[in-house]
């Protein structure tokens, strides 16, 4: 391994490569496709531009710039960093934990000041050098360093070098897309910076049979609208609340027009209810694949939610069943990962997932830990005594839930904002209920019934 | 706090609805305090309940192309002169 290399693109040079949608400054002069060669010759030329660095924080927002910038990097041989948020904060944190760091952005982000920063829209890419082959990376470089989406600032890292990325990728591309000898038009909501968009929105455009759409449309009209700009088979990468407000959001309107036909639709970072899945199926005249995966391994399973409850795991991927969970390894992974899902084996190559361990939250696909975020509110100030619960049967998608009481002074509204200061925004708790003193038992427990009492009977609106 | 129009009433008990806010009733939603950020403190998950909540109530579709969506997301006047220009 040590000598070896892998192609930056294994697509055929003449293949579609990417849509835009946009004209992109620097980039293109009309909107439209882009083939491989005329990515490489985007990649290389940025790769001339870049600063002297070994950690790039890559900010950008317009996926297609994403790309390009993240393969100029690894061209550069410098190492990606993909933030968790786009928090001017998260930027700081990152530039000082890691050595040599600059920030790579598109313009539409706030910019942490006192870092070195390169704008791309103020460069000029060419687009006309010619390859004969793609250029090759050494398959043990550094491609980048993905940070797992925790509830707290000190999201985990995890090491994502070229050959795992690339040999992951083709293990995506067997369970995820049927097959297919044309090329599949993707849109994707999610973002390029986290892991389920990173393997579906670069890596399976960089090595198969895929053309990438440049933008991350969110509201679902915009979604309609960008599907129905791209040419056919198309593909839709989204997760359970985008789709959730595509299906809900149309259903009762007669637009046949107006719903472009979707060849196949992959949905990952939160549990799809059924119901949802066959809707979404109806929907866009198309078929489903869930996925199941976390950060430091990337997808892993695949099920036809819409018929089956039991998920296929993929190939090269092993599930060791162990008392304390399961642990996964892969030839092509260098650590072994414990999962924080209850795991309930059926064969060698299916399972059905039973739930969260008891202390992991998930919020419309962030996933964050209850210990961490009720440490957080332990080191408030202002706090005497208090907690938060994740609430079960809440309307809608969910949100944590506080009990806190104060030193005298300190408002509510104090508590809010050292949340906001110290977790990610879906996990701050709402409500936060303010009680005189928390009915602790003599051992200082506090038990489920007393907590949700004190929910269930809170004054609305004090 | 500026006064609320009975449309922006309707359109705050919309919100205090959806998004379960009870710190807050609809009658104190200040017209033009910000939504999101500092004010409100909502996030992008709250954008995409409200924007299929107004779809439902209204058949009015957010566009995050459009300027025009990102201006009405900054407060509740704002907001509610988006959902009753676009429904006319």
């Amino acid at each position: 391994m040590s000598c070896a290399h892998i192609p930056l693109t294994g697509r055929n040079l003449s293949d579609d490569f990417a849509f835009l949608t946009h004209i992109l400054p620097g980039i293109n002069t009309c909107k439209g496709s882009v083939s491989a060669m005329q990515f490489l010759s985007h990649c290389t030329s940025l790769a001339q531009q870049l600063p002297a660095g070994v950690h790039v924080i890559n900010l950008c927002n317009n996926r297609y710039r994403f790309l390009v910038a993240f393969c100029a990097v690894i061209l550069r041989n410098q190492t990606n960093l993909l933030p968790p948020n786009k928090n001017v904060a998260t930027q700081i944190r990152l530039a000082s934990l890691y050595d040599d760091c600059y920030l790579l952005h598109d313009g539409d982000t706030d910019i942490a000041s006192d870092i070195r920063a390169l704008n791309m829209t103020d460069l000029v890419l060419d687009i006309s050098t010619t390859f004969d082959v793609s250029p090759t990376i050494p398959a043990e470089h550094l491609a980048a360093i993905s940070f797992t989406s925790g509830s707290t600032g000190d999201s985990k890292p995890n090491k994502k070098y070229w050959h795992s990325l690339k040999v992951s990728s083709d293990i995506n591309y067997r369970h995820m897309i049927p097959e297919n000898t044309s090329v599949l038009h993707q849109v994707a909501t999610v973002p390029a910076q986290h892991m389920w968009g990173l393997e579906t929105s670069i890596f399976l455009p960089l090595h198969h049979n895929v053309c990438i759409a440049d933008s991350r449309p969110f509201y679902p009209e915009d979604i309609l609208l960008h599907l129905r700009l791209l040419p056919q088979p198309r593909m839709l990468v989204t997760t359970p609340v985008h789709l959730r407000s595509l299906v809900e959001g149309f259903s009762e309107r007669t637009i046949s027009d107006v719903r472009p036909h979707v060849d196949l639709i992959l949905c990952a970072t939160s549990p799809l209810l059924p119901v949802l899945a066959k809707s979404a199926e109806a929907f866009f005249t198309g078929e489903l694949r869930e996925v199941y995966g976390c950060s430091e391994v990337g997808s892993m399973a695949v099920r036809h939610t819409a018929n089956d409850t039991v998920w296929r795991l993929f190939d090269d991927i092993a599930f060791n069943y162990q008392p304390d969970g399961v642990v996964v390894t892969a030839e092509h992974l260098a650590e072994s990962t414990l999962l924080q899902d209850k795991i309930e084996r059926c064969d060698t190559h299916h399972f059905v997932l039973k739930g969260r361990s008891e202390d992991m939250i998930d919020i419309a696909g962030k996933r964050g830990s209850l210990v961490e975020i009720n440490q957080v509110l332990l080191s408030f100030d202002g706090l005497q005594d208090g907690l938060v619960f994740f609430p079960k049967n809440q309307p809608g998608l969910g949100r944590l839930a506080a009990i806190v009481t104060l030193k005298t002074g300190v408002t509510k509204n104090d508590v809010k904002q050292y949340f906001r200061q110290h977790v990610d925004n879906a996990f701050v708790p709402r409500p936060i209920i303010v009680v005189d003193e928390l009915p602790r038992e003599e051992t200082g427990k506090l038990s489920n019934s007393t907590i949700m009492n004190i929910y269930s009977h809170r004054k609305i609106s004090v | 706090m500026a006064i609320q129009s009975s449309e922006e009433l309707e359109v705050a008990k919309l919100l205090v609805d959806v998004l379960n806010l009870e710190d807050i009733t609809a009658e104190e939603v200040d017209p033009e305090e910000m939504l999101f950020g500092d004010g409100l403190g909502l996030d992008s998950i709250d954008a995409l309940e409200i924007a299929l909540a107004i779809s439902q109530k209204y058949g009015v579709q957010m566009k995050a192309e459009d300027e025009s969506t990102r201006e009405a997301f900054a407060t509740l006047k704002s907001l509610t002169i988006f959902i009753f220009a676009s429904k006319a």
